[in-house]
């Protein structure tokens, strides 16, 4: 179960590149949910307008975070629901295992929840001896191939039919079956016993509702409904952004969320739990807990630029729409959080340190602020982090590589701000590439040339590099240009 | 561009002072170095009472509206970049949404088909006029390309830091132009040229890149 | 019930409040320095404070039908409270059901009245609802414009009953079926159940290679008979 680590992306992407069933799979994914996001948007008279609204929605309650917070809290407590602070990771996983300790459980229902994913939960129940029993479909898939998910919605994208099928020959006993309806019946058929044995169900929060202490939990398959409705014990892991201030609010996100993710205008299922049951004979848990985890994003707040961070609603359209996702996948990213959102939490979630890499691994094309149903300028805030990665690395100098780019930036700096350097370095490399330049064009750089000069060796790996002009736009103004300007 | 720009009557000059807006140092997170070739940039172009500046790249041009992001802490600074961004304008915007034309009597010949550059697209909105003064070129065949507002894959140092995922991206640009079937592709950003370009003539493609600016100048 | 110390909880919760306000604090000033930059749009659009047009029920009916059907909902419309029996006698006799749940509602209670050649089973036990070949239950409200059941608790006890057989009917009024998820959102939150379900559709994933897969862990299949009369 070795899973990959973001401080190695660019190898990680590498072996990502040389897959062709992963191709197969990212191709489709782009082909498929693109298009469907695209219809989804266009079934609404003001898309614009709606981003905006929940943008501002957000930037709202993130600015006012304690206040919203507490008011949840609040009224959650009111309904009888018992709600756990919990700074961290490692913190959460405690809280939940005294419940699950506490309720006698030697087996836990889950459904799909990323935060659970970021403290590894399952791992630590696991190591108390429990067992935590993936009820999504696609995350019962990657369960039982011991792998993470590499997708937001769809963990198990990069797995295909035929691989799925011999996963369950192999760990559940069926046939080899290439019929998708035959799987999913196995899960079902399996996973029903599982619901109701189980003493407790653990699931993630979509949206917390201020004003009325509701937690509002969206779904397709309905593990979520069996996983909150069936065991005697809910316990719900919500990261504190998830909080927005008024019922009414949801509106708004609910029209974003599901198109956003997935295409479709509502998903099949909404839970909206506002406290425990009133009658000890009506249906539902008998216990309903909330778990606020922090982990990092209170100190997300700190600046203007990161705090848009938390307005994540998790959709994963950034994903989808990445041309770097759309080659590598989610694993390369080695991180819980892949794509576009997850290159700009994972250093703040983790330590920049950690995952250094990550804000490079974009083109900056914007595909994914555009398609984010709240707005988030990810581009900016890759932007940001380089800067203080930069900035870290003028601080402490230390990795070659980066002490190398350091120095060519700094030289890249001090030589074309001034005209005259600018002017001598085109000329002078103009002399120079004579020796590397055929036929008005720079082809493959040989390994001397590679190890000396080595983003040329990097770009002729694929591509030709063109020659330096053989009069530059200043030559030819001087030439002519400039005196036959009419005016 | 100076070609084009004098055929519909607008008056040219060019400050040889100029050097670099700084783009790749604030795309690596050098912003101590962008920032000095901000203040150069908007020292230079303040001395000018020219109407507009004008730049055939969109990628400078989004730069430049972003100056002001270099001064947190400094606002003086600040309102200089904001005034010196109002007045900068890419190319084919100037061309079609300021001096409101969009024939400049160009003519080449056969068929051609536009790459959406990301800066000029997702920063300044650029979409209908590029096409539009392309489809006003005598002589050609205009084919919209397929996903022309997918990245070509450059980002810069993007391309020399995760060259395998740039030439994966490449790939599917390159795919499309294929098919496209075009003997020309037209872009109006000479980095997406020299990443697109590259690989066309790496493969020994027939089909040529060329500068918005270059085929709005062509008068064959 | 306290297993944690509720000191721990407590400094927790302090210590995180702390953060958050020290933050807020500490971008202050960029947050000042960014809205001198960043105008509020103009033209921003009064999302969801628009005007609503007047619908007439059969529209409603309609619109409601149509939504259904494209999320793979079955939609019958009944003009009396017969029919909605007619039907469910015909689909359970079709089909050869032999145990079916309903939930406490009266009007559900009444449809199945009549049908007496086969047991209903209300307020099933988990164990007898595993069993149960469909579930019947009514629908406080809907939403025409996505082809929406909305089910309160409180009014009705209906979680497990319109998810554990793999099949759920349900008898919804026509009077209750309103245009917008907006106008919902407005009459459920004024007294907010327990639980509330929105249900469109069956049960689904596309999971395996973005297949589509109907009935994974809910039911496989919804029938919503209108009752317009």
């Amino acid at each position: 179960m070795t899973h990959l680590s973001s401080e190695t992306f660019g190898q990680n992407a590498r072996d990502a590149l040389r897959d062709p069933i992963l191709h197969g799979a990212l191709r489709s994914l782009a082909d498929n949910f693109v298009e469907r996001r695209r219809a989804a948007v266009s079934s609404v008279d003001d898309w614009e307008g709606l981003r905006e609204k929940a943008r501002a929605i957000k930037d709202e309650t993130l600015l006012h975070l304690d206040k919203y917070l507490l008011r949840f809290v609040e009224n959650a407590e009111r309904g009888g629901v018992v709600v756990h602070w919990a700074r961290d990771g490692h913190e959460a996983c405690g809280i939940v295992l005294d419940l699950v300790n506490g309720a006698e459980a030697k087996m836990v229902v889950k459904s799909k929840s990323m935060a659970t994913e970021e403290i590894h939960l399952n791992e630590a129940l696991e190591s108390a001896g429990i067992e935590p029993i993936e009820t999504d479909l696609g995350e019962w898939i990657i369960q039982l191939a011991g792998e993470t998910p590499s997708h937001i919605v769809v963990p198990a994208i990069h797995k295909t039919k035929s691989q799925i099928a011999d996963l369950f020959v192999e760990k559940v006993g069926i046939d080899k079956t290439g019929d998708v309806d035959v799987l999913t019946g196995t899960a079902r058929r399996i996973l029903r016993r599982k619901f109701a044995e189980a003493k407790v169900g653990i699931s993630g929060v979509n949206f917390g509702v201020a004003e009325t202490g509701t937690i509002l939990i969206l779904e397709n398959e309905g593990n979520i409904r069996m996983t909150t409705g069936l065991p005697k014990t809910h316990i719900a892991v919500m990261g504190i952004e998830k909080i927005i201030p008024k019922f009414a609010d949801l509106d708004v996100f609910l029209k974003l969320l599901p198109r956003s993710g997935t295409g479709q205008r509502l998903t099949a299922y909404q839970s909206l739990i506002t406290g425990i049951k009133r009658n000890t004979d009506d249906e539902g848990p008998d216990e309903i807990h909330i778990v606020l985890l922090d982990n990092g994003r209170s100190r997300m707040l700190a600046h203007p630029v990161t705090r848009q961070s938390l307005a994540c609603i998790r959709c994963g359209a950034c994903l989808n729409a990445c041309p770097v996702y759309q080659q590598v996948g989610g694993h390369a990213y080695g991180s819980v959080y892949p794509g576009p959102i997850g290159a700009v939490i994972t250093p703040q979630l983790i330590g920049i340190s950690k995952a250094k890499q990550l804000p490079y691994a974009s083109s900056l094309c914007g595909a994914c602020r555009e398609v984010c149903p709240v707005k988030i300028d990810i581009p900016e805030l890759l932007l940001h982090l380089r800067a203080e990665i930069a900035d870290g690395s003028r601080a402490n100098p230390g990795r070659k590589k980066q002490f190398g780019e350091m120095v060519a930036f700094r030289l890249y700096g001090a030589m074309w701000s001034n005209a005259r350097l600018y002017n001598f370095g085109t000329k002078a490399s103009r002399l120079m590439q004579r020796l590397i330049v055929r036929d008005g064009k720079i082809g493959k750089a040989g390994r001397f040339i590679s190890k000396v000069i080595p983003p040329l060796g990097a770009w002729t790996a694929w591509r030709d590099a063109p020659a330096v002009a053989p009069r530059t736009f200043r030559e030819q103004w001087r030439g002519k240009l400039e005196s036959n300007d009419g005016n | 561009m100076v070609e084009v720009l004098r055929r519909v009557d607008c008056g040219v000059v060019f400050d040889e002072r100029q050097t670099c807006c700084g783009q790749p140092a604030f795309n690596t997170g050098y912003r101590r170095e962008a920032q000095k070739f901000a203040k150069r940039f908007i020292e230079i172009f303040e001395e000018s009472d020219a109407d507009a500046i004008v730049s055939p790249s969109g990628s400078c041009t989004a730069m430049v509206k972003h100056f002001y992001e270099l001064f947190p802490d400094d606002e003086e600074w600040r309102k200089r970049s904001e005034r010196i961004a109002a007045r900068t304008h890419e190319f084919c915007s100037f061309l079609v949404n300021v001096l409101k034309v969009d024939d400049v009597g160009a003519s080449s010949s056969g068929r051609i088909t536009w790459h959406d550059a990301c800066h000029g697209l997702r920063d300044l909105g650029l979409r209908d006029e590029p096409r539009r003064l392309l489809k006003n070129v005598k002589g050609t065949e205009f084919v919209e390309l397929q996903n022309a507002d997918v990245c070509c894959g450059f980002g810069g140092t993007f391309s020399v830091k995760f060259p395998e995922i740039s030439a994966g991206i490449l790939d599917n640009k390159i795919e499309a132009i294929e098919k496209a079937n075009v003997d020309a592709i037209v872009s109006g950003d000479s980095s997406c040229l020299m990443q697109i370009g590259g690989r066309l003539s790496r493969i020994g493609s027939k089909v040529k890149t060329m500068h918005i600016a270059e085929i709005l100048a062509s008068q064959e | 019930m306290e297993t944690r110390g509720t000191n721990i909880n407590e400094n927790a919760r302090a210590t995180i409040l702390a953060s958050i306000r020290q933050s807020l604090a500490a971008s202050e000033r960029l947050d000042r320095v960014r809205s001198e930059h960043h105008h509020a749009s103009e033209n921003r659009s009064s999302v969801g404070e628009q005007i609503r047009p007047a619908i007439s029920q059969d529209a409603l009916i309609e619109n409601f039908r149509i939504n259904l059907e494209s999320v793979g909902g079955r939609c019958v419309i009944a003009k009396h409270e017969n029919e909605a029996s007619d039907y469910l006698r015909g689909l359970i006799s079709r089909r050869q059901m032999k145990l079916v749940a309903t939930s406490d509602s009266n009007l559900v209670k009444r449809i199945v009245e009549s049908i007496t050649d086969i047991e209903f089973i209300q307020n099933a036990s988990t164990d007898v609802l595993f069993e149960c070949d469909l579930g019947v239950t009514g629908a406080q409200s809907a939403i025409a414009e996505t082809g929406t059941l909305v089910l309160e608790s409180e009014a009705e006890s209906h979680r497990l009953t319109s998810l554990v057989p793999p099949v759920h009917l349900c008898i919804l009024d026509a009077g209750k079926i309103r245009q917008t998820l907006g106008e919902i959102l407005e009459s459920v939150g004024a007294e907010l159940s327990p639980t509330i379900t929105f249900i469109t559709g069956a049960s689904r994933t596309s999971d395996i290679e973005l297949t589509l897969a109907i009935g994974v862990h809910g039911p496989a299949e919804l029938h919503v008979i209108v009752i317009a009369d």
